[in-house]
């Protein structure tokens, strides 16, 4: 314990508690301390004393509530390392339009201090409060702007990692010839390139891992810049098909920034404060809509926004739907002003039944339908109700692909409910795979669901685990190993 | 070092005899390179000839041959559309994996916006196909007659519209990939069975393992398929081609501009990369012209477009006023192509362009606006058919520096790239164009925000003394940017095939994490050794 030196170190009961479930169905378990490092020297510290010690490490970045149970240790004896306290925004850069930041540093903090710049982060769909960009980012959360998307996991770009054997590695054009940022920033460079060093792509070895081989410490993000002028548009539909094939040509042709589709019990979710709000809102709502931002961001953003509002109601037009302003009495300054934020303090998705379950996986657009029907039979099935059934589609990647997320809300104070919407989660999960979709970032029960169908990458997996964490001590028991 | 004939006949046995060769007349075909009289013995023209040469028809195939080669410890190396000395054998004992009936187009979902390929389609026929579904895809600065696998999975991947249509590394989604162990790992998506469109995971990405900001250059295991992302083509289901060789020209609708942008000096160039970035206008922005030279290339493009004429009268064409004019206006300039996803749409994009060169007291070259110059330029440019043009001049060219950075970085170079070349042309050891003769992206990925320049040097590939000289002049430029604290640019890749391993080993320990942990993930996936220093390893001490 010693090599921890001076970091705060917590074992109060209360507070190991609080590390040791969260609002999945997975098993609570209690940590045996947790660690708060400063910076990447206490993190190197604390991992090389792991190895020695043959300790666990849990990495949290975030603050609650935790919602995958990839925070909650998988085995006893585990210490968390809590990260929240490295929260420096380290350098903004408007001309090459990238910020450095510590894993603590919350989307709720980065957004003013960028917006001071002239700058902003394309961001998840309204993250509470405390949800770390790093850790966001890194889990490949999908971001609201698909044509920002130029990767699947922009806007992320440079990182320095402590692996689990406690070597460190700077990555992407921050892990080149120039070994420290001070010389790299004098010599113009922004930590702007993603791939490398050398021939591997690091910074994806670490992403989606669920912690569980490298620790990240800092990592450079691609900024937007802040919109001038920046208007909400609904495409309103009654079913999906259709609308799916608007959404398609508007993607292809890159029109719009931020453009996500909600079905009536996700967008009531979003905009009420409580259960009624969003019962009587729910009902109002068309079952289906687009959101789209349309922004103009430097030059003539008037006339940028106008263009491109003229464009999407031409294309629209044509599938027989309408572009419009407001809907059901929702403006689109009000839809704006929300998701382009946190979310209140109490997360959006606890709001209806103080409970959630999320299911979310990839696909492509045209494929979302049959999965819609998948999960209605299944929670009819289990009488759960249908109409409290949120789903949220985000295009990533420049519509190439799409996450879809469906969202359970219950009461977990109800066991039959909550027992309902477990099974519900594991006989919809089974029969999505089975149906063709692909769920990429694989936490909880769906880790073993989807390793055993992918023999090919559950080995590779084993084996990069093997040389950059060999002691197996980051986050063990999450994944395949 | 002829193989074993047992090793033959098993090799035999999964090609059948038709698809593999160890004729000595075939073979050097194979090692017969460009750029290998700059690292080979006595200027040899020659990589080292391949034990065989195989032409696998399937990835099952592939993935036969090698299990074969780690039966019997035979080095592989793949190649597919070949335009690198680095894709040959660099040492005996090596046989060569052909990928040309490999081929096919597998999938173009329209829809989704990607398409699935085999080694050998290259851009050309890719690009013509998605167009007639309103698609396009990124043509490196290579060429349409390359590989685009090999630019989405085991070199780079930049291009002229990568900062639209993004860089080939950003556009792979899944990969098939035969790796040296003889195990077959399948990245994204698809390793779950649900098609193509999903790059990463199921949890950490293995697709990092596939490449890193360079692929493994045949250095460890063969690609048999990928899936890359396509970008919208606002234009028609082909080409329309006008003219006669070897300048054609397509006329393309009114959503469709192509601008050469010349600047007073090189601080307003680079802002207005800058400009572009923050605007989003563009959809191929690229220094090309004046990989010419920007004292030669102005004339040799004029002379280009009057077929009566060779390059044999260059010298007449360059005492012109009209082109003594077009040299100077041009000096310092890149060119810049919009295309407006609509009528709206393009003539938004001309306005902000218009304020960015108001902005940056820019402006464009009138000669490129007339109609027939810039139906020349947008056929060149979008397609890029023409890269035969590279060896134009003397038959023999490398392009040196290209390290890859934000625009203030690639300016702090600039002058050093020229003042490196100065000498060697003047004394007319590389040819004497101009001391600029460097062309890159002006935005190397998606969106931008890095760019690169190259700076090429055209020597004569049959004089020995010019090609000393063009050797000499890479390590030159080597050490001129250790002064400079600039990082190697390509020349110290190219230099490094023909380096010994002990002169490779002290360049690699520079960077001693990247090569250690290659290393280790050699080790783990390459337990044979097949795999060659194109991914190369620090050596364990
Ligand atoms: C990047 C790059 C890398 C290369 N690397 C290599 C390499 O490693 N090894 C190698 O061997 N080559 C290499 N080449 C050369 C390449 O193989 C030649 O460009 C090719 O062989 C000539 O094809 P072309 O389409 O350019 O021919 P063209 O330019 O059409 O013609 C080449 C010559 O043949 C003549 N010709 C063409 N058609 C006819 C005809 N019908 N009848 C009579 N004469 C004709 C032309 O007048 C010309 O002299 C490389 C070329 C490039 C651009
Ligand atoms: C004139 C010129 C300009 C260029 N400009 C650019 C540029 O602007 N941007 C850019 O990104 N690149 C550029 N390149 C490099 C170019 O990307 C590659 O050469 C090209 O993408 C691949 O085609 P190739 O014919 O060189 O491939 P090959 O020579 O067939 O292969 C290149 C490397 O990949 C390996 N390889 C080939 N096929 C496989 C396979 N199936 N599995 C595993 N390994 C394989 C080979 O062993 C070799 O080391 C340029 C090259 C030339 C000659």
């Amino acid at each position: 314990m010693e090599m921890i030196g001076k970091q705060k170190i917590i074992k109060e009961h209360k507070i190991l508690d609080s590390y040791s479930h969260d609002n999945s169905f997975t098993l609570p378990m209690q940590p045996r301390l947790v660690v708060q490092p400063r910076n990447a020297d206490d993190v190197q510290k604390i991992v090389t004393w792991a190895n020695r010690t043959k300790t666990p490490l849990v990495p949290v970045s975030s603050g609650e509530p935790h919602f995958h149970g990839d925070t909650v240790p998988s085995v006893p004896e585990a210490v968390i390392i809590d990260l929240r306290r490295m929260d420096k925004i380290i350098r903004i850069d408007r001309r090459n339009r990238m910020v450095l930041i510590e894993p603590g540093v919350t989307y709720a903090q980065l957004q003013p201090a960028l917006a001071e710049e002239g700058l902003r982060l394309s961001t998840p769909l309204l993250p509470r409060q405390s949800k770390s960009v790093i850790a966001s980012l890194l889990e490949r959360e999908p971001t609201l702007v698909p044509k920002y998307n130029h990767t699947l996991l922009e806007p992320l770009r440079c990182l320095e990692i402590v692996w689990g054997n406690g070597e460190i590695l700077r990555t992407g054009d921050a892990g080149g010839y120039y070994p420290t940022l001070e010389q790299q920033w004098e010599m113009g460079l922004a930590q702007v390139f993603s791939g490398g060093p050398g021939q591997v792509d690091y910074y994806r070895l670490v992403s989606g891992a669920q912690g569980s081989i490298g620790i990240v410490t800092w990592a450079s993000v691609k900024c937007e810049v802040l919109p001038k002028v920046h208007r909400f548009f609904f495409i309103p539909a009654d079913n999906l098909k259709g609308l799916v094939e608007c959404a398609y040509r508007l993607l292809k042709v890159r029109l719009g920034d931020e453009f996500l589709v909600l079905n009536s019990a996700s967008l009531a979710a979003i905009l009420s404060r409580d259960a009624d709000g969003i019962q009587a809102l729910k009902n109002k709502l068309p079952p289906w809509v687009i959101i789209m931002g349309i922004a103009g961001r430097d030059l003539f953003p008037e006339e940028k926004v106008d263009f491109q509002e003229k464009d999407t109601r031409d294309i629209v037009h044509q599938f027989g739907l309408e572009l419009l302003p407001a809907v059901s009495g929702i403006g689109g300054g009000q839809v704006m002003s929300t998701i382009l934020n946190p979310s209140p303090v109490t997360y959006w998705k606890l709001t209806y039944k103080g409970a959630c379950q999320d299911i979310f996986f990839m696909s492509t657009l045209d494929k979302i339908s049959e999965f819609v029907n998948t999960v209605f039979a299944a929670a009819n099935a289990l009488r759960y109700p249908v109409s409290d059934i949120g789903i949220y589609l985000q295009p990533q990647h420049q519509g190439t692909a799409c996450h879809c997320e469906f969202n359970l809300p219950y009461n977990s104070g109800n066991k039959i409910e909550s027992d309902h919407v477990r099974e519900l989660l594991d006989t919809c999960s089974e029969a999505l795979i089975e149906q063709g979709a692909y769920f990429s970032r694989p936490y909880g029960i769906w880790a073993d669901m989807v390793y055993n169908r992918d023999a090919g990458n559950k080995e590779m997996i084993k084996t990069i685990k093997g040389i950059f964490d060999p002691n197996n001590i980051l986050n063990p028991g999450k994944l395949c190993f | 070092m002829a193989l074993s004939r047992d090793a033959y006949r098993a090799l035999e046995d999964i090609v059948g005899p038709g698809y593999i060769s160890e004729d000595p007349a075939v073979m050097d075909s194979y090692a017969y390179q460009w750029l290998a009289e700059t690292v080979r013995p006595n200027q040899s023209k020659f990589m080292p000839r391949p034990e065989a040469a195989l032409l696998p028809g399937s990835t099952k195939e592939v993935q036969a041959i090698v299990r074969t080669c780690n039966k019997y410890k035979i080095k592989v190396k793949p190649y597919s559309t070949g335009w690198y000395f680095y894709g040959a054998p660099l040492t005996e004992g090596v046989i060569q994996l052909d990928m040309r009936r490999m081929d096919r187009i597998l999938e173009i979902d329209e829809k989704n916006m990607f398409a699935v390929i085999e080694p050998y389609a290259i851009a050309g026929v890719l690009q013509a196909e998605v167009m007639k579904r309103g698609l396009n895809c990124t043509v490196t600065g290579a060429g349409a007659s390359c590989s685009t696998l090999v630019g989405a999975t085991c070199y780079h991947g930049s291009g002229g519209t990568s900062i639209y249509t993004g860089e080939l590394r950003e556009n792979l989604l899944g990969a098939e990939w035969v790796m040296p162990n003889g195990e077959i790992l399948r990245t994204g998506s698809i390793g779950s069975g649900c098609g193509w469109f999903c790059a990463e995971g199921p949890g950490p990405s293995m697709r990092g393992i596939v490449r890193g900001a360079l692929g493994a250059r045949g250095g460890l295991g063969v690609y048999t398929k990928c899936a890359v992302k396509l970008s919208p083509w606002p234009g028609p289901v082909e080409f329309p081609v006008e003219g006669t060789a070897p300048a054609y020209r397509s006329p393309l609708p009114g959503n469709f501009r192509a601008y050469t942008l010349a600047f007073k000096d090189w601080d307003s160039l680079f802002e207005a990369y800058y400009r572009l970035y923050d605007n989003e206008i563009g959809y191929y922005a690229h220094r090309q012209w004046t990989m010419l030279g920007a004292d030669l290339g102005p004339a040799f493009w004029m002379l280009y477009q009057d077929p009566t004429k060779s390059l044999d009268d260059i010298e007449e064409f360059v005492q012109k006023q009209e082109v003594k004019e077009f040299t100077e206006e041009m000096r310092r300039s890149f060119q810049l192509v919009l295309v407006g996803m609509s009528q709206r749409d393009i003539e938004y994009q001309d306005k902000v362009l218009e304020r960015i060169l108001e902005e940056t007291g820019g402006w464009k070259v009138k000669k490129w606006l007339e109609p027939e110059m810039e139906q020349f330029a947008l056929l060149y440019l979008l397609r890029l058919g023409k890269k035969n043009l590279n060896f134009v001049y003397t038959g023999g060219w490398v392009g040196n520096f290209m390290q890859v950075g934000t625009p203030d970085f690639v300016k702090k170079y600039r002058p050093l790239a020229e003042d490196a070349t100065r000498e060697y042309q003047e004394k007319g050891l590389l040819v004497d164009c101009g001391s600029d003769s460097m062309m890159g992206c002006v935005g190397s990925i998606s969106g931008g925000g890095n760019c690169g320049l190259e700076q090429f040097g055209f020597y004569d590939v049959a004089d020995k003394v010019s090609t000393a000289a063009a050797v000499e002049w890479m390590k030159h430029c080597i050490q001129e940017e250790a002064m400079h604290n600039i990082p190697p640019g390509k020349e110290g890749m190219y230099l490094a095939v023909g380096k010994t391993h002990e002169e490779l080993q002290q360049d690699l320990a520079k960077q001693p994490a990247t090569h250690t942990w290659q290393r280790k993930i050699k080790q783990a996936l390459d337990p044979n050794d097949l795999g060659d220093r194109m991914y190369p390893t620090l050596d364990e001490r």
